[in-house]
């Protein structure tokens, strides 16, 4: 059956966009493991993050040995 | 005996020196005064670390000779300051805000310290802070050997940090000035929350030595005063080569107002959605007013994006992989367990598993960043962003957590600048500019580095044209 979308449904759906698109915190962890597993899980994603990051191969750390 | 106003407490530098020079009062006077006031205020604030009494009111002894045959050794002789308790001070606790090292006692001044007392600085006490300077990462305010730190304006809400000690005293006049340090905020933060100026200076400009590192490519060592006037002075005394950092840029710097360039030759940049979306709603009036003053003194703006990089991704790698590489015998040994911070303790514990691929990426990348910054800074002379968007939380509120429900915008403006200016270790000045909801907020100035001398030029004609550091919090 066809439904009519009232200018009422597209307003609702345009407010909720904005949460949709927003991810909600995770929750704080209950204990010290689950508080292991979280940061452990924010460092792996950090390094996800990183790997997507090209660089020109000569590209060299910001920091030098000296003899 | 010579009746100390209390005024005083709220003095510049400059006043309290020629005060002392007048001889309204000894420096003998003016040091039991500061320790009295910082012993009976710094614990209800969570503030004080230790007092020094006994040994700030032997060195007024000396400073008080030394006026008395005008043996004059510039405008911080005599000047009651107070430090971070990262800071060592040689036969003194430095507890580094952390249960583990309650009884640290290192045998050896750290150079900063070292050079305001030469110069006759009376350094009443050891400022409480975020324990091990809140790394990698913290969640609640509670993160210290001395308790939240609890501020001035509104005891119900954080004083901000890592450097809460040095922040609060300050703004409750418990020292003239404080020094306190910074990886990715912990001046800025309690400067913006306690309506302080605070000054981040160039990495490299100030020796870490005898400082407690928490990341060696990221920690300064900077002033939070009542003043621009005041942070270049203090800058200028404690900035300079030191063979005992190797991370130093081997550079001076003079504090030299006289010189400054004109504002009309200096360029603003500015993302506007930072003043419009990223601040929170009770901020933006005063922020915006704050900004529409920059703009009125005659500077040039240009609007201006930030370089487009994972900077929190980077910045979190850099500071847990040398923050857990550097306390590794704590981890080690379980005694990390004893902080008070269950994040903190997850976040040192999972810093040592951090692959060195990631870690190298990071800095990789960070070749990168100052590269853009270089190239950003050929065209804008100063990025300004606010300090930070709202005013202080409440102490309850977890810091990992959105303070609001407000989605954040599509447009990152400079939200990412704290992050980015310190991987890439450029100076930043946070002047207080206003109030939300009757706390202080703040806005930053951010230049290329070494470029201090500029921050200070916009900084000082913002204060002569404002008077929001001059606002003093309700201290009885």
């Amino acid at each position: 059956m066809h439904r009519r979308i009232t200018r009422r449904h597209l307003v609702a759906l345009a407010a909720a966009l904005p949460a949709a698109a927003q991810t909600p915190p995770a929750p704080i962890p209950a204990n010290p493991e689950e508080e292991r597993k979280a940061v452990l899980a924010l460092f792996r994603t950090n390094g996800e993050t990183l790997a997507k990051v090209t660089l020109p191969m000569s590209t060299e750390p910001a920091t030098h040995f000296k003899a | 005996m010579a009746h100390i106003d209390d005024s005083i407490f709220f003095a510049t530098i400059t006043e309290v020196n020629a005060k002392l020079k007048a001889k309204e009062f000894s420096a003998v006077e003016l040091a039991r005064a500061f320790s009295d006031r910082l012993e009976r205020l710094g614990p209800r604030y969570n503030a004080l670390a230790l007092s020094l009494r006994e040994a700030v009111i032997r060195k007024a002894k000396d400073v008080d000779g030394e006026i008395k045959r005008e043996r004059f050794r510039g405008p911080l002789q005599g000047v009651p300051f107070a430090v971070k308790d990262l800071l060592s001070v040689e036969g003194h606790p430095t507890t580094w805000g952390a249960k583990p090292y309650a009884g640290q006692v290192i045998d050896e001044t750290a150079t900063v310290v070292t050079k305001l007392n030469k110069l006759g600085g009376l350094l009443t006490g050891k400022l409480a802070m975020v324990e091990l300077a809140g790394g990698p990462s913290y969640r609640y305010a509670a993160a210290s050997l001395q308790g939240p730190g609890l501020n001035p304006w509104d005891r119900t809400r954080w004083s901000g940090g890592s450097s809460s000690g040095s922040g609060i005293a300050v703004a409750a006049g418990l020292a003239t000035y404080a020094l306190g340090s910074e990886t990715s905020g912990s001046i800025l933060t309690p400067s913006a929350f306690c309506g302080v100026t605070g000054l981040r200076p160039t990495y490299g400009l100030v020796s870490r030595h005898g400082a407690m590192a928490l990341s060696w490519t990221m920690d300064k060592i900077g002033p939070l005063c009542r003043s621009v006037e005041d942070c270049g002075l203090v800058l200028q005394a404690i900035a300079g080569a030191d063979s005992n950092d190797p991370a130093s840029a081997n550079k001076s710097f003079y504090y030299t107002p006289q010189f400054a360039r004109p504002m009309k030759d200096i360029v603003i940049g500015f993302a506007p959605v930072d003043f419009s979306d990223w601040a929170e709603p009770a901020a933006r009036p005063d922020l915006q007013k704050a900004f529409d003053l920059i703009k009125q003194l005659g500077v040039q703006v240009k609007e201006t994006k930030l370089p487009d990089f994972p900077y929190g991704a980077m910045a979190q790698t850099i500071i847990a992989a040398e923050g857990a590489s550097i306390f590794e015998p704590l981890i080690q040994s379980g005694r990390v367990d004893e902080l008070a911070d269950q994040k903190q303790i997850a976040g040192l514990k999972a810093g040592l598993e951090i692959p060195a691929k990631d870690y190298l990426k990071a800095m990789r990348i960070r070749t990168l960043v100052q590269r853009a910054f270089r190239e950003l800074f050929a065209d804008v002379d100063v990025l300004v962003t606010p300090s930070r968007f709202g005013p202080a939380p409440k102490l309850s509120q977890p810091l990992d957590r959105p303070l609001s429900d407000r989605p954040s915008p599509q447009d990152r403006g400079m939200s990412g600048l704290i992050p980015a200016g310190n991987l890439a270790g450029l100076p930043a000045l946070s002047l207080p500019c206003g109030l939300a909801e009757g706390m202080p907020v703040g806005i930053s100035l951010v230049t290329r580095p070494f470029g201090e001398g500029l921050l200070l030029a916009v900084g000082r004609e913002f204060q002569a044209r404002t008077d929001w550091h001059k606002r003093r919090p309700p201290v009885s």
